[in-house]
């Protein structure tokens, strides 16, 4: 009885929590006429720039801004979808296969304007998911703990290291909880695709006893405080945000290949405001919003633009290196349950599996 | 002026448009159905083909069935960019393994197979196309059908139906304004003739009868031939007035001088007997030229008559007698014996019976003017094909060197002391009009016979005119 009531207890706990991890209100610097809400997988360091300057233009907008985990953000999204309730005004979210999952089953409303079709194809599909960020997946490591030779600048430099070094990297990489974050299942899921050393990878990872975090920012911050040596397949522009917030860290866009995927954003079919929400995404898409994008809170380009300090394959990303996450049908099998399902479990069972392994 | 009706080259182009926008719509239609069942057969192989893939995937485990759907069937799906995709993987229970547990199979009966199954449907309010394929599994603790079901929107489909009708359409928009273009100019080409025509008739002299000559297609021949065919018989019938005026003119303008002789005689002669033997002169050539004058009418009138009236069963027996009635006077200045003499019954030919009637009287006129002392018949019989009718009397007839001429307008026979030729001219004339002959002949005894000959009217003819007329 008692275990019920606990559970209980923590079910109603967990519904809020997860529902609205944290709002943040920005009101509107002019008098208030309508307010927009944004329901993101997106740390608001990164995007409050593009809320004030859209302020700058539309300072009659109170914009509410309500933070989630990836997942959380894509069982929201789908249950408002379902249950036909009225709820976000647009949602953004760096785990795109879940937007394209969401359009597949009609729960985005379609917007076509002069900012839409000047987008790049690969970032939309159907008009109804658009990407506006530019995010390659990169190595972060802490500058102090790792010697300039030593910072591995492909996955096989990494893979190697590992191998070498097992007692100096065993609980010092992390990686994402891919079964946690959306961003995380992602990249892995591309690296599979891609990498045929992708089993070499996460048997090193398994040995290293790899650290798994559901977030970026705790990823980040860990490597800043020398917590962790290494970081793989880290979101660059957070990484490049602490790196220029003072984290002594430094990135590495791997030499290799490199996946890269656009921030998506789509409107739900249920706004209330469907007017504003284009106003909105028209905004992230033109040249301004793009502008404060690289600029202020994302750093890299939908063009290839690189940042100052991010150490780049010497060529530049180059599009035979590049392996951009396309928007569109083929990201469905990714949220394929099946297939997530062998996927985890065969995640899990490497990283466990090879635990002893990597304790001896 | 006639009244104008539509151009016949605007109303051929109208029905010539007509025709081609009507076959160009029902070539529309037909392109547009033929483009779907392309664009589903295309887009059904890309369906199929990923369907196939997932199946492939699917594999056993101890106790249960698994499936890891393929990127690249997603990615082959992915060729019909924006369409949306379902789909449901069901183990040998039926149980969903993976996909939309709510999709539809494709299959609506029969048992599970390998051969794929499309069909048409909706799904969650999405018009798709559906395909379902089975797969047989065997392993341990795991027998049965595993089924794929996939469905994909139609928007790349409709897409490829719509370019592909359009294209065609394209075409057949082309083909029809090429056809148009054509046939315009052909009909223009083909009228060009009929201009010709119209170019030379208008040219024309309005005293100018002659035929047109002009090169002429086939079609437009018979037009021409219709209008060289009445400018003929518009050419004879002014030349038979012209003939008939000159010669009338000069007719009256003989017996008139004369008379004014007498006159100016008869205004200086003193002498009662000589006065009154001139009166009767001058009465006798008025009567001659009131015979004359009427004549004249007379032969003007069958002219008029053979050019307008159209021709009818006639029968010659009750004419002839209406004829010999009307033709001699009541009183005679001579003792006369006149006979009827039909020996037909009934004689029917095709004829004019105003005109028929002129001549029988014109002939019993002449022969009463010119001869018959004693004796005049009118007999009518029956000739092999011919009616006969014969104008008998016992004068001294028309010499034979005569004969040819006195059918001739305004000979006169020898022996005539007064009047007019024109008699047997107009009794000839309506003859041959009829087809038949004029003759003559002196018979045994000696009386002179003028024959009028017309070809009868075959029995059955004769009858369908008959009831024909009284119809």
């Amino acid at each position: 009885m008692r275990a019920v009531l606990t559970l209980l207890a923590a079910c109603l706990m967990a519904v809020p929590i997860r529902a609205q991890d944290a709002v943040t209100t920005f009101p509107a610097p002019g008098t208030e006429r309508q307010v927009l809400t944004l329901d993101t997988a997106t740390d608001l360091a990164a995007f409050e720039p593009l809320i004030r300057d859209f302020q700058r233009i539309a300072p009659d907008i109170t914009i509410r801004y309500r933070e989630f985990v990836t997942n959380a953000l894509f069982e929201q999204a789908r249950g408002e979808c379902l249950a036909e309730r009225t709820g976000a005004d647009l949602v953004i979210t760096s785990s795109v296969d879940h937007l394209v999952v969401l359009s597949n089953a009609g729960c985005a409303l379609a917007h076509r304007s002069p900012e839409t079709l000047a987008a790049p194809g690969w970032t939309r599909w159907r008009d109804e998911v658009f990407g506006f960020t530019f995010e390659p997946a990169v190595i972060v490591y802490n500058r102090a703990l790792l010697k300039p030779e030593e910072v591995p600048r492909t996955r096989l430099d990494l893979i190697e290291l590992m191998r070498e070094q097992p007692a100096r990297f065993s609980g010092r990489i992390g990686g994402y909880d891919i079964a946690r974050s959306g961003i995380g299942y992602l990249f892995a899921a591309f690296d599979a695709r891609n990498a045929l050393i992708y089993g070499r990878m996460i048997e090193g990872f398994g040995r290293m006893r790899l650290v798994t975090r559901c977030c970026s920012s705790d990823l980040i911050e860990e490597l800043g405080k020398g917590e962790l040596f290494i970081g793989y397949n880290i979101l660059g522009s957070y990484a490049y945000s602490a790196q220029k917030a003072g984290a002594p860290i430094g990135i590495v866009i791997p030499h290799d290949y490199v996946l890269a995927l656009s921030r998506g954003v789509m409107i739900p079919t249920r706004t209330r405001q469907p007017d504003l929400a284009k106003r909105f995404l028209d905004y992230l898409l033109s040249q301004r919003g793009q502008r404060v994008v690289q600029q202020e809170a994302f750093f890299f380009g939908l063009n290839g633009s690189v940042p100052e300090g991010v150490e780049a394959p010497p060529g530049g990303l180059t599009s035979g290196m590049l392996r951009p996450i396309v928007i569109g049908p083929g990201l469905l099998p990714t949220q394929d349950r099946a297939k997530r399902e062998r996927f985890l479990r065969e995640w899990q069972n490497a990283l466990q599996g090879a635990e002893p392994r990597g304790l001896q | 002026m006639t009244s104008r009706g539509p151009s016949l080259y605007g109303r051929l182009a109208g029905v010539i448009t007509l025709v081609l926008a009507i076959g160009a719509l029902v070539l529309g239609w037909a392109a547009w159905l033929y483009a779907r069942v392309a664009a589903d057969e295309a887009f059904d192989r890309l369906l199929v083909g990923a369907a196939l893939q997932i199946a492939e995937s699917v594999a056993t485990e101890p106790g249960r069935v698994t499936v890891d759907p393929p990127i690249s069937a997603f990615e082959t799906l992915a060729l019909a960019t924006d369409d949306r995709i379902f789909y449901r993987v069901t183990d040998p229970a039926g149980d969903s393994l993976t996909g939309q547990d709510d999709l539809a199979s494709a299959r609506k009966q029969g048992r599970p197979g390998r051969e794929p199954v499309l069909a048409d449907g909706t799904y969650r309010g999405f018009p798709v196309r559906i395909v379902t394929l089975g797969r047989y599994v065997t392993g341990p603790g795991v027998d049965g059908w595993v089924e794929v079901t996939l469905a994909q929107t139609r928007l790349a489909r409709l897409d490829l139906a719509r370019d592909l009708t359009l294209k065609s359409l394209l075409l057949v928009l082309g083909m029809s304004v090429l056809a148009l273009v054509a046939l315009l100019l052909a009909v223009r080409v083909a009228l060009r003739p009929l201009q010709a025509v119209q170019a030379v008739i208008a040219a024309r002299d309005p005293k100018d009868l002659q035929p047109v000559e002009i090169e002429a297609p086939r079609e437009v021949a018979m037009l021409v031939d219709s209008i060289n065919h009445f400018l003929g018989r518009l050419a004879e019938r002014v030349g038979g007035m012209e003939r008939f005026i000159a010669d009338a003119a000069h007719q009256i303008r003989t017996p008139l001088t004369a008379l004014a002789a007498q006159v100016d005689l008869l205004s200086t002669e003193n002498r009662a007997d000589r006065r009154r033997q001139q009166m009767a002169r001058v009465r006798e050539r008025i009567e001659q030229l009131g015979r004359l004058t009427s004549q004249l009418l007379s032969h003007a009138m069958v002219i008029h008559r053979r050019e307008v009236v159209r021709l009818g069963p006639v029968d010659l027996v009750p004419v002839a007698q209406a004829a010999l009635k009307e033709a001699v006077p009541l009183s005679l200045d001579r003792d006369i014996r006149v006979a009827f003499e039909p020996a037909e019954p009934s004689l029917v030919i095709r004829g004019d019976r105003v005109s028929i009637g002129e001549v029988i009287a014109n002939a019993v006129h002449n022969a009463i003017r010119h001869g018959a002392p004693g004796l005049l018949a009118l007999r009518l019989s029956r000739d092999g094909e011919e009616a006969l009718v014969e104008i008998v009397d016992d004068g001294p007839g028309i010499p034979p060197a005569h004969w040819d001429e006195v059918v001739k307008p305004f000979v006169r026979g020898a022996s005539e002391a007064a009047g007019s030729g024109l008699g047997l001219t107009i009794v000839a004339d309506v003859v041959l009009a009829h087809g038949g002959r004029l003759t003559f002949r002196q018979d045994p005894t000696g009386h002179f016979v003028v024959s009028l000959r017309f070809p009868l009217l075959a029995p059955a003819e004769d009858a369908t005119r008959l009831t024909e007329d009284a119809a």
